[in-house]
Parts: C-alpha cells; structure tokens; sequence
C-alpha cells in the first residue's frame, strides 16, 4: 500500500497536466476498480480524486498496526521508602504553584529526611525543576527514588541530572565542562581522595582554561589532603594557574604559603611589656616592626598578593603589611605563639591602639577559614560589633546579637539574617517586620518568597499586629498586600511542615 | 444527610481548579479558600453558599447549587465562575467541617426557586412554541442548500486546478489565497468547508511527509464535496453527517427530544483550543454501562461566561443526545441527574484508601448507576482498535478524532519516537511532541497502563491513566 500511496503522492506532487495516474500503480487489491474510474468519461483531475480517495479510505480501514517484540522499555528498580502523603502532595502542588524555590527546598528536604519519595505523577515536574535549580537536582534524585534515577534515563534533558555514580564517572569522561566541574565539586566534598585521583588522572590532558575550572571546583572544600597537588603547581608554567593555586593554598591553613606568611608576621607583630604607674603595673603592647634581619618581604609572599606599601593613611607600610598577612592567619597563631586563650588575644588587641586597627584583620581571617570558635570572643571583647561574624556564631548567639543591635544597623542584620540556616525568634521577626513594613520598595514580595523558609510559622499573628500598627500610624501602602502574601506562604509552610510530621 | 449534598464536597482540589476560566482566577480562588475571608458560610441539601468580604461595604453573597455545580455571585465580576464561587468550593473542599447545615437564607432560596421556575417556563414555552412557518423554513433552506452547492462546485473547481498544477506549488502560496477561499465558503454558508479548507493552508509545509498530510486533508474535503453532490443518494445518516460536517446546524432543542442514553459518564478528558476569538471545548466521556464514547462540544466567545463544566476524572450520571450521525460520537446532554464523583484525581487531598474510578475492566465500584461489570470495557489491543475503527471508515469516510480506551499499553521508544505496545506486541506512535509523556512514564514506571486516548491520523494522545485504581488525567 506505501507505494500505491507513494505514486499518489508523486503525481499529485507533478500534477495530473503532467503526469496522470495509471490504476496499475495502485496495486492488485485497488487496480481494477481504479481501472473502471479511469475509463469514465470524467476530467483527469476528477479520476484522479476519486482514485486517490479510494486508495485514502483503504489505507485508513486496512490499517495494520506494526508488531515489534524488541521494543521494550526498561523498569526502575523497586522502591525501598514509602511514598509521602496525599497532604504532602498537596502541599508541594501549592508551593510548585506559587514558584517559591524557598519552600520548595524546604518540601525536599523535609520529605527527604522522612525518608518518603514524592509520588510518581510529580516526577517529571520536579526532574524539569531540577534542570534550573542546580542546588536541589541531589534532593530531587532522593526524594525522586529510583522512578526519578530511571526517568532521568528516558530523557535527553535529564540526562544532566547526578543519576548515579557510574553516571557520575560517565559525565567525568565524556560531560560538558560544566558537568565535569560538578562533578568533581559534589566528589571532592564526599571523597576528596577521589576527586583527586580523577583530576590527576587527566590533568595533563586538560587544557588551561578547564584546568582553572576545575581546580575552582576544589575551592568549596579545599583542605590538607589537596597540598601536595596544589604545591607542586605553583612551579606550573601559566601564571593563571599558579594564582588559582595560590587562591586554593590561602584557604588551607596548613599551606606552606599561610606556614610563610605566619613566618612573616611572626618577625614583624611582637609583644612588648610596658611598666606604668611607677613602675607598680606592667602593660603588654603591640608593636610593628621590620624584621631585625632587615629583610624585605619575599618575593612569594609579594607574587601572593601581600602589597609593600600602605594604600591607608591610618596604616605605615610595614603596619599594611601585616594587616594584610594577618587578614590570612587563623587566631590559633596567636594563642600558640603568645600562649593565650582567645579571649585574651582579643582582648590584647582590643586594649592596644595598634591593635585596635588590626582587629577587622583578625575579624576578615576567623571569616576566611570560617572559625565559629573565635567568632565568640571577637563578638564579646571587641569594643566593635562586626556583623560579618554573625553568621558563624551559633543560631541563639546569633539570633542574641541581632537583636541587640537591630536598632543600630537594621538593613545590614536583615541582610545577614537572610544567611541564616535556621529560622528567626519571633523578636527578630517583628522587628524584621516592623522596619519592612516602611521600606516595601526594597523588601518587597520577591524579597519574603526567598526567605519565607527563615520566618517561624507563628510569625502570622505577628504580620496582624504590625499591620495595626501601621494603619494606626497613618500608612499602610504596599505592605498589606505583602503581608498577604506572607501569611499564604506561612501557610504553605505550615502545611508543609503537618504534612511530613504525621 | 442526603448523599447528595455532600457530593461536590469530594472534589479534590485539582478538580474544582478544572472550572476556573483562567489562571488568575485559579489562583484567587485559591487565596479566598481561607476561612477568615468568609464572613459567614452554611450547606443545605441543595446548595453551599458563603458571605465574602470584598472592597465593598457589604459582603458580596456567592452560592452554589450542588446538582449542577452552578455558581451564583452578587460581586461585579464577569468571569465564570468567579473567584469567590471557587474560593467557596475550595474551601469546602479543604475544610467540609466548616460547613453547618442550615436552613437557607433567603437570597439562596430564592436564587435556587428562580432556578426551577425557569426550567419549568422554558419547558412550558417549549410546549406552548409558537407553530412553525415551515413554507418559510423550506424557502429559507431551499436559499441556504442553493447557496452552498455554488460554494461546493466553487471549491471543487480550486481543488481541481490544485491538482492539474500539481501540490508543489502549494507551499509557496500566501496566507491571503488560503483565506480567500475560506472566506469564500464562510459566503457560501458553509462554514464545515470553510474549517476545513484553514485545516488545509495550516499545514506543516516545513515538515518532512507534508505531501501526504496535504493530500489527506485535500481528500477529506473531496469526499466531502462529492457526499454533497449525491446526497440524495446516501443514506440518511450519513447525510445527517455531510450535512453536519458543511456546517448546517441542528436545532438542539428539537434533537433534545430525540431519544437519549441515560449513563453514568466519565469525563476522560478536556481538550480546549482557541480560533479567531472563539474557544471551542471538547468534553470526552466514556459511558460506564453503554460503553460508548461521546462528545460534547462547547463554543465561547471571549469573556462569555460557560455553560457547561465538566471536570475531567468525574462521572457525571446523565442523559445524552447523540447527533444523527452514521457513527455517533457528539451528543449534548439532555438531563444531568447528579454530578458524582468517583474519587480519581483525589489523590491531592483525599486519603487513599476513598473508592477511585476502577480501570475499565472492573467494576466501577460506588456508582450506583453503572454496570457492575465492567468486563470488556476498552480495546484489549490495537488490533481490535483498527477493526472498530475500520467499522467507522467504512460508514463514515470523513471521520475526526475519536476518544479510545485501551487495555495495558506500555510506552516504548523506537526511532526517537514514543509509541504504545501492546500486549500483543503491536505499536501505534504517540502524537509528535507529545509533551507529558514523562507523566505516563513516571506513572507506569515500566508497567503497562489502561489509557484513555484520542486518536487523530493513526497517532495517538494519552488523556488520562488508570494508576493505583484512580483514573488521573495526563
């Protein structure tokens, strides 16, 4: 019948004015009755018609569907966890609805350490999110099961999604160069080991510019195990290379490039004992120095970044220099070379003139190498409040300091509590709410959908009261249509959170 | 209680979304299923009904009558139904413990007696019409009939010359000579002709096997044309079908006095698409103790509230009236006795254990109305799809597309295409760039699935699975 249909085709294609259709084209089941149209007295282009109808209604009516065995699609494996409830699905439809990637982390994530999957009508939505989202594809795999592992198999687009180790492995041979650095970022944080071994494997096939690629995948998790590979690169021949290196090395205490610059701070910051009151009382000073032997900074140390010379006033040169290197040495430095507890190093520097200047650097180091255990002691003694070391502090100590000094710096604790891993006291959410609520052009909807997650579920009785508030002031503007969407997102949240504690 | 009344109470959420007429209103529907908006809100065995605070001084009055899902509003808005009608339901369906049954005020009552007044006026007026002229009815269907057959010959002369010339040309052709001819039929009074003839010049011209494509759709209209011509030779239904397809209406009223078929129908699917301003929905059921398959068209003109919701995955248990056809497939319902729902796409917001839509080879359990077995419901394979649709061919050459369900299909993937096996290892393609297909997938996870589909040109549309004894739409 595909010919028949095909010379159809073709004549009609060329026109019957040139080339008519004979009935012997059509086949021995339609021929003759094509043969018996063809010797009617009707116009060519009628016969025609009339013989390609035929052939169109036989084809529709005999039409036989194709057999093939070997066609098969493949099965997911079983799933070992139940899959989560009716409520928890409705939920996600809700959030999923609204767009709020907040939430939605928030729905993985609960679902995942409830150890439920989400159920198998929602897996294609969520595997398409996954492409977008980057940061949810691994609780997306998880909450997912193995349908989600096997879906991600049947689909081009989802083939980007970490499905497995092999794939892992996969996508490290052959990937993109962005699959390849994710890969390698999601290894080097499970097994740096292995992450090494991998990148070792192919460094030397690698080209410079996915060399420096890579090597900013090892950023995140840069530790001890990664110096000997680091520090035989900074002999490498391209200079780009080399200050990635150096970028990697300053976040690795250990480094011989931290060992060089402790080294060098070592000859130039000294404690000095200073009598008073008559000689009755001693007062331990800071003092900056040259180096005795008179040696100017290494050449390394200059190639690493460490500028000679002040670009601030209140800074000597030599004073610079070790702001910048202390800006680079954890506080444990202090405490085993003066043997000192913290809080007393601190304290040293809080009560010294010179050491006053130099705190933000001990401040920029316990950020840079991320020490919660010396963010303490720099809140409690320094005579300053550094809002950068809020968030390594514990969630109480934070929540304690943001409320104490919320009336100074509202805006910058609001910025630095919308970092915080785990929700806000309600004293903070008010007086969150309570400054917002006159700035809604800055904080406006998109601002509460990406944090709705921080904001505690009885904070809704909360948005009432500030909302009287501020109608009783004279003013209510867009916030009472924000404050409605807090509460529909609060209470997306509060579903959530039922849903998964039944 | 009456079990009646709490019957749209089982909507799920997903389902009463279904009525919205647009993704705003879904989604402040959405924002007024909370209590607190709600000033006062009660049930009857009739009808739910609710006091919503608007912008206004006075809350705006919204009610619901729970036979025919009808909404009722007093707020300005033109959308039906509006946002505090679905907010209303929503609710309810949320939180039916909300809901005190009371006597009903007397803005529902009534709203619900005007209801049934203008149901028994119209029934009277029906009785009592005004005798017809039929000499002036010929007359104005002798004009029409006339009007048409130089329309026809018209349309046969273009398609002549198309074929003389031969198809290549076509690709090349402005849009401006593919409406000139539609517009010339819209002339002719035949507007089935004039669809057809857009169907036409909207061919893919782009894509590889647009000749046979063009060629089918050319022929399409040739069979039609040349049924025209004899019509007085062919069969009444079929010319009941000739005529249909040319676009000659039929006086609903009269055909809602022809004989109905009473059947508790699932509404398999929705399928709505937009033309010049107009949306025309396509409502597919499946009759539980007939077995047969309907459709129900719905035309709105833009901001036109509609008449008729169905919610796809609900059975409605109804009379319908099958249009004269030689193969019946669209009907318009006579009498809607109750909207019951039998639980499928419950999956959101009920518990799972609640009775669903039972695949088509069970019994549909809970539906009172419906054949208790359900054995041989749907195709078993594709080759006893091909023979009934052979059947179809064979009286009805022109035909469009038609709903199917279909026993145990698998997707399989061959030559970068989808296509359903089944159990007898056979295969027919799924729609190109069909794109819930991950859906299905994810929903027979590698098993085979019963399908409800709408077949069109020896391709296949999923619209709706049976998974975990639920029916849920694709």
């Amino acid at each position: 019948m595909t010919s028949s249909w095909n010379n159809i085709l073709h004549t009609a294609l060329l026109g019957t004015g040139k080339q008519p259709l004979r009935p012997e084209e059509l086949g021995e089941d339609l021929s003759p009755i094509a043969a018996q149209i063809d010797t009617s007295t009707q116009d060519k282009e009628e016969k025609f018609l009339q013989i390609a109808a035929l052939a169109f209604n036989y084809r529709q009516a005999g039409f036989i569907p194709q057999r093939n065995e070997s066609a098969q699609l493949s099965k997911p494996a079983a799933e070992d966890k139940p899959y989560c409830s009716p409520q928890a699905m409705q939920a996600l439809a809700g959030i999923l609805e609204e767009e709020n990637t907040s939430l939605f982390a928030l729905w993985l994530q609960l679902c995942r350490d409830s150890g439920q999957l989400a159920r198998p009508e929602i897996l294609p939505t969520l595997l398409q999110l996954g492409i977008t989202h980057k940061h949810l594809r691994e609780d997306i795999l998880t909450c997912g099961g193995q349908r989600a592992r096997w879906l991600a198999t049947l689909n081009p687009d989802w083939s980007t999604l970490p499905a497995s180790e092999d794939t892992a492995e996969q996508q490290w041979q052959t990937g993109t160069p962005e699959q390849r650095r994710e890969v390698l970022q999601q290894l080097h944080k499970s097994d740096p080991a292995k992450a090494l071994q991998w990148l070792q494997a192919t460094w030397a096939h690698e080209d410079i510019n996915s060399k420096i690629d890579l090597l900013r995948a090892l950023s995140a998790n840069a530790g001890p195990i990664d110096l000997p590979f680091l520090e035989d690169l900074l002999g490498d021949k391209s200079k780009k290379i080399r200050e990635e290196v150096t970028l990697l090395l300053k976040k690795i205490p250990s480094s011989s490039l931290i060992g060089q610059y402790s080294a060098a701070l070592q000859q130039r910051l000294k404690l000095k004992k200073e009598k008073s009151l008559l000689g009755m009382l001693s007062k331990t000073t800071l003092e900056v120095a040259p180096p005795a032997d008179g040696q100017e900074l290494s050449p390394t140390l200059v190639q690493s970044g460490i500028e000679k010379l002040s670009n601030r006033k209140e800074f000597s040169d030599e004073e610079f220099i070790c702001y910048q290197l202390m800006s680079y040495i954890p506080l444990d430095f202090y405490t085993t070379l003066w043997q000192k507890t913290p809080e007393e190093v601190v304290k040293l520097f809080n009560d010294d003139p010179l050491g006053k200047k130099l705190i933000p650097a001990l401040v920029l180091s316990t950020v840079h190498f991320a020490e919660p255990k010396h963010a303490v002691p720099l809140m409690q003694f320094s005579s300053t409040f550094y809002l950068d070391l809020l968030p390594l502090l514990q969630p109480r100590q934070q929540e304690y300091y943001s409320n104490k000094f919320f009336a100074t710096s509202p805006d910058a604790i609001i910025q630095y509590s919308t970092r915080r891993q785990t929700e806000w006291g309600l004293e903070l959410t008010e007086s969150i709410f309570r400054h917002v609520s006159k700035d809604s052009y800055r904080y406006n909807r998109t601002f509460f959908n990406k944090i709705v997650t921080l904001i505690p579920v009885g904070a809704a009785a909360l948005l009432d009261k500030v909302q009287s508030d501020v109608i009783s002031t004279g003013g209510v503007g867009a916030w009472a249509s924000i404050s409605n969407a807090i509460r529909k997102l609060l209470q997306l949240k509060t579903q959530t959170i039922q849903a998964f504690n039944k | 209680m009456s079990a009646n009344f709490s019957v749209p109470l089982d909507l799920s959420e997903e389902q009463i979304l279904t009525l919205a007429p647009d993704e705003s209103s879904k989604k402040s529907g959405k924002d007024l299923a909370n209590p607190s908006k709600w000033v006062s809100k009660a049930i009857s065995a009739r009808a739910l009904w609710g006091e919503c605070q608007g912008s206004g001084s006075k809350p705006y009055q919204t009610q619901i009558e729970l036979t025919n899902l009808a909404f009722k509003c007093s707020c300005p808005s033109r959308k039906f139904p509006c946002k505090h009608g679905l907010g209303l339901l929503l609710l309810s369906a949320r939180q039916p413990g909300l809901f005190q049954h009371s006597e009903e005020p007397a803005w529902v009552s009534e709203w619900l007696n005007k209801r049934i007044e203008k149901e028994e006026k119209l029934a009277e007026k029906k009785d009592s019409a005004k005798p017809v002229d039929e000499a002036a009815q010929a007359k104005r269907q002798q004009a029409r009939q006339q009007k048409v057959g130089d329309g026809v010959a018209e349309l046969l002369l273009w398609i002549k010359d198309m074929i003389r010339s031969g198809i290549h040309a076509l690709p090349g052709k402005t849009s401006g000579w593919w409406e000139n001819m539609e517009r010339r039929m819209v002339d002719a009074q035949a507007p089935g002709l004039a669809n057809m003839v857009r169907t036409l010049g909207n061919t893919n011209f782009y894509k590889e096997g647009w000749q046979s494509e063009c060629i089918e759709q050319l022929l399409r209209i040739y069979l039609l044309i040349s049924g025209y011509r004899h019509l007085d030779r062919q069969d009444p239904l079929l010319q009941a079908d000739i005529n249909s397809q040319l676009g000659f209406t039929i006086n609903q009223e009269e055909l809602k006095g022809s004989e109905g078929v009473l059947d508790t129908w699932l509404v398999l699917g929705k399928q709505s698409s937009e033309d010049q301003g107009i949306t025309t929905e396509r409502y597919w059921l499946f009759g539980a103790t007939t077995r047969r398959y309907a459709l129900i068209l719905q035309f709105l003109v833009r901001g036109q509230g509609a008449q008729l919701s169905l919610t796809p995955g609900l059975s409605i248990r109804a009379e319908l009236v099958f249009f004269p056809s030689a193969a019946p497939l669209r009907a318009l319902i006579r009498r809607q006795i109750n909207v019951r729902e039998l639980g499928s796409g419950r999956s959101l917001t009920q518990s799972p254990q609640i009775t669903n839509v039972c695949p088509p080879d069970e019994p549909l359990s809970g539906s009172p109305g419906a054949d208790s077995s359900a054995e041989g419901q749907g195709f078993a394979n594709w080759k006893e799809l091909t023979d009934s649709t052979t059947a179809t061919v064979s009286v009805l050459p022109f035909d469009g597309p038609r709903p199917y369900i279909v026993r145990s299909l698998t997707p399989v993937l061959q030559g970068q295409q989808w296509w359903l096996k089944d159990e007898e290892q056979t295969l027919m393609p799924i729609k190109e760039n069909f794109r819930p297909i991950g859906k299905v997938l994810s929903l027979g996870g590698g098993e085979p699935l019963d399908m409800a589909l709408i077949g069109k040109d020896r391709m296949f549309e999923p619209i709706g699975v049976w998974h975990d004894r639920q029916y849920k739409i694709i």
